[in-house]
């Protein structure tokens, strides 16, 4: 079986944990935002993001020379919590600190590094994720938007979706076919690129959640030129590239905490109507969350001391786990208190109840859907 | 784990493969005793460890302790080992004189004798191994309040009896038994750190035997074939694994945390929500593990039951969820907090692992 480190937090780390939850409550307090459920997916705010990128809070655990703090990656956990926890609205620079900063300082130039990461840590970058497209879904490996070599570069034609926030991104680390699709070797011939979202021939259509929100897009290429010194890492090797970028955006918080402000508001609600059934009926969910929060630590944990463990397999199983778990939370509220949900409700239980409700059937399947998953965590485990 | 823990970890893990089988633990059901094995635990000094060495311990700390428990949960090793490491680990904790022949304890605070004048009085049902051991360490109630005691079996009545496990436990009735040793009185927060401690302590045989089930339901998968092929194959037998292996991850992890909690003195709600949490993956894990092994796991011949029954049995057996539930439904009410304050708050120093002069 798997056997995930425990990680007990220093004292230094527990004093950052107290400056970043009292900064959140100023800001909060301040008006600066309005705390919701899935922030991390839906809280758009690019004059937030600058904020926290003044803090230096964007790029944490990245090198020092491109504007990074080159803290642990248990300290990014510590600081991912909070802002989840408090519904903070990160979602502008999530991806590009969650994902193509990792990518690019494992599998970027230099020239790429030092000029996207500074802008990406100040909070004045943010990148989307190209992955899907229509008919794709989970199976990665069936993308049909090509690139074509030309004289210093590529032409860009097809289509993606489901891109988180492409209409306030700056760029896109689009996978693309560079070789012809071939039926026996499908993961072979994928390269990312990364696409200027502003550069002609992009069209960026939105696609509404079910709350009502924009944050979901499909976005076109037609005859997009890409310059060859935005190829990422090899031509080639996107597949590679794109698996390692999934075990970091697996395995976080964010697949455990999404509905938290719902959680914290169910217990607030509770102690004021002093209902102790309903705690007891709560400390269930407590009991839940302490579990996964364990395991999810533990493959940070992995992660930070990466001396090559394959960690693909826990932070699929956590990613499975953790997104039923943040899922049931609306369910498990219903069932304990009375509620309204309402998205522009003035009580907050009835808005992040309507927040998660809505928002909840996306958790499984975003990230790759549970059953992808299951698939891999099974394999894993017979192969063992 | 330390590289010494390691080590500790090694050693038992092998004695038990080597020594533990289906057939022992079916002989010890029906009655009998296993002096070999337990003599080779005793050898090598493993039913001393966490007991200080000026008091006669091999040394250790209470998390190797916890990690042999746990791999006799996962052998289903037939001995009274849990019983008398913890009924020591007590009486050291309590400041009594640890002993060193084979104990057993009750734990219950609804069981609790009636000590006069250094005599006890009274009868405990469900007492683990007494008819194989030589002292208990139990709860008694005197005109001061509830002390620890310990006491020697042979002036008890014993009635023997056993749990879905076929494992001993039995009633012991004492009747102005003179006791051995008696603790001064204890306070309500040393009551509450021996609860946890007793709970860490099932927390580590079930870990052990969940474990187990997960390992014998995975190869299960892929010796037994049907329409021609394993049936791990099969994608709903591949939801059952998963689920398995989620729960078991979570109750490994869980067991980790406790150990490190119980070290560090961090937080002392780790056991509770380890508690309730385990009720769920309890459920979830034999009924998985039955479903998988289909009609064989029902039947004696295959070893699943060995340790699905005894989780059926542990869970019950000490602190029951419901104190668990009330104690954090009563932090979370008590508590001034936001959860996640609550849930992140840190060197909450508690008194467990100190023993008061």
């Amino acid at each position: 079986m798997f056997h995930l480190p425990t990680v007990q937090f220093t004292q230094e780390q527990e004093q950052f944990r107290l400056d970043v939850r009292t900064f959140l409550q100023n800001e909060l307090a301040k008006g600066t935002f309005t705390s919701k459920c899935d922030s991390w997916l839906s809280g758009d705010d690019p004059e937030f993001s600058k904020l926290i990128g003044q803090k230096g809070w964007i790029g944490l655990t990245w090198p020092k020379k491109y504007g990074g703090q080159e803290r642990s990656t248990i300290d990014r956990y510590i600081l991912t919590e909070e802002f989840l926890a408090i519904g903070a609205p990160v979602a502008a620079h999530w991806f590009a600190d969650r994902q193509t900063g990792p990518l690019l300082l494992r599998y970027g130039t230099e020239e790429q590094r030092e000029y996207f990461l500074p802008k990406i840590v100040k909070g004045e970058c943010y990148f989307g994720i190209g992955l899907s497209e229509p008919n794709s879904g989970s199976d990665l490996a069936s993308v049909s938007t090509r690139a074509e070599k030309v004289e210093g570069g590529w032409i860009v034609n097809g289509q993606k979706i489901w891109t988180s926030n492409a209409h306030l991104c700056h760029y896109m680390v689009t996978l693309v076919r560079t070789s012809p699709f071939d039926g026996k070797s499908k993961h072979a011939g994928l390269s990312q690129l990364i696409v200027d979202l502003q550069a002609e021939g992009v069209t960026v259509v939105p696609i509404k959640f079910l709350t009502g929100e924009h944050h979901y897009n499909e976005v076109f290429f037609e005859n997009v030129f890409v310059p060859d010194n935005m190829v990422v890492g090899e031509i080639g090797n996107g597949w590679a590239q794109g698996l390692a970028e999934l075990a970091f955006e697996r395995s976080g918080p964010e697949r455990i905490l999404s509905t938290f402000p719902l959680i914290d508001e169910l217990i607030q609600e509770l102690k004021r109507q002093n209902n102790f059934e309903g705690l007891k009926q709560a400390s269930k969910v407590v009991a839940r969350l302490w579990s996964l929060r364990n395991m999810s630590i533990g493959v940070a944990q992995l992660l930070e001391s990466g001396n090559g463990e394959d960690v693909s397999i826990p932070a699929a199983l956590v990613k499975a786990l953790g997104t039923k778990f943040e899922q049931s939370i609306p369910e498990i509220t219903r069932l304990i208190v009375q509620t309204y949900p309402t998205l522009d409700a003035h009580r907050k239980i009835d808005r992040f109840m309507a927040e998660s409700i809505l928002h909840a059937p996306g958790f499984t399947i975003r990230g790759g859907t549970s059953e992808v998953l299951y698939g891999v965590v099974a394999k894993g485990v017979i192969a063992q | 784990m330390s590289e010494m823990r390691d080590m500790i970890v090694d050693v038992v893990e092998r004695m038990l493969k080597e020594k533990v089988d289906k057939d022992l633990v079916d002989t010890v059901e029906q009655g009998h005793w296993a002096p070999e094995l337990w003599d080779l635990f005793k050898e090598n000094g493993m039913t001393a460890v966490a007991i200080t060495e000026e008091n006669g311990g091999t040394g250790g700390d209470i998390e190797d302790l916890l990690n042999i428990v746990r791999l006799t949960g996962k052998y289903a090793a037939p001995i009274p080992f849990t019983e008398t490491t913890f009924a020591n680990y007590l009486l050291e904790f309590t400041n009594l004189q640890v002993i060193e022949d084979l104990a057993t304890y009750m734990l219950c605070p609804d069981q609790a004798f009636t000590l006069e004048d250094g005599q006890l009085t009274g009868e405990a049902i469900h007492v683990p191994w007494a008819r194989h051991t030589k002292h208990l360490v139990t709860l008694a109630r005197s005109k001061d309040g509830t002390h620890l005691v310990e006491i020697d079996l042979s002036q008890a009545e014993i009635k023997e009896g056993m749990n879905l496990a076929g494992e001993p436990r039995d009633t012991v009735i004492f009747h102005h038994a003179t006791t051995s040793q008696v603790s001064a009185m204890l306070s309500p927060d040393k009551m509450h750190t021996i609860t946890t401690l007793h709970t860490a302590f099932q927390l580590a045989l079930m870990t052990g035997a969940i474990d187990k089930i997960n390992d014998l339901t995975v190869q299960y998968t892929k010796e037994r074939e049907q329409f021609g092929r394993p049936i791990h194959r099969f994608q709903l037998v591949q939801q059952h694994i998963v689920h398995l292996a989620g729960e078991t991850a979570i109750a490994l992890a869980a067991f980790n945390n406790v150990t490190e909690a119980l070290l560090t003195n961090n937080q002392n709600s780790e056991v509770a929500y380890a508690h309730i949490r385990f009720e769920e993956i309890i459920q979830a894990v034999t009924t998985i593990a039955h479903q998988v092994h289909a009609a064989i796991g029902t039947t004696h011949e295959h070893s699943l039951h060995q340790f699905t029954r005894r989780l059926w049995s542990w869970r019950d057996e000490g602190t029951s969820t419901s104190y668990w539930t009330n104690l954090v439904a009563t932090q979370l009410l008590e508590s001034g907090d936001s959860l996640w304050e609550y849930l992140t708050s840190f060197s909450k120093s508690s008194p467990l692992l100190k023993v008061e002069g």
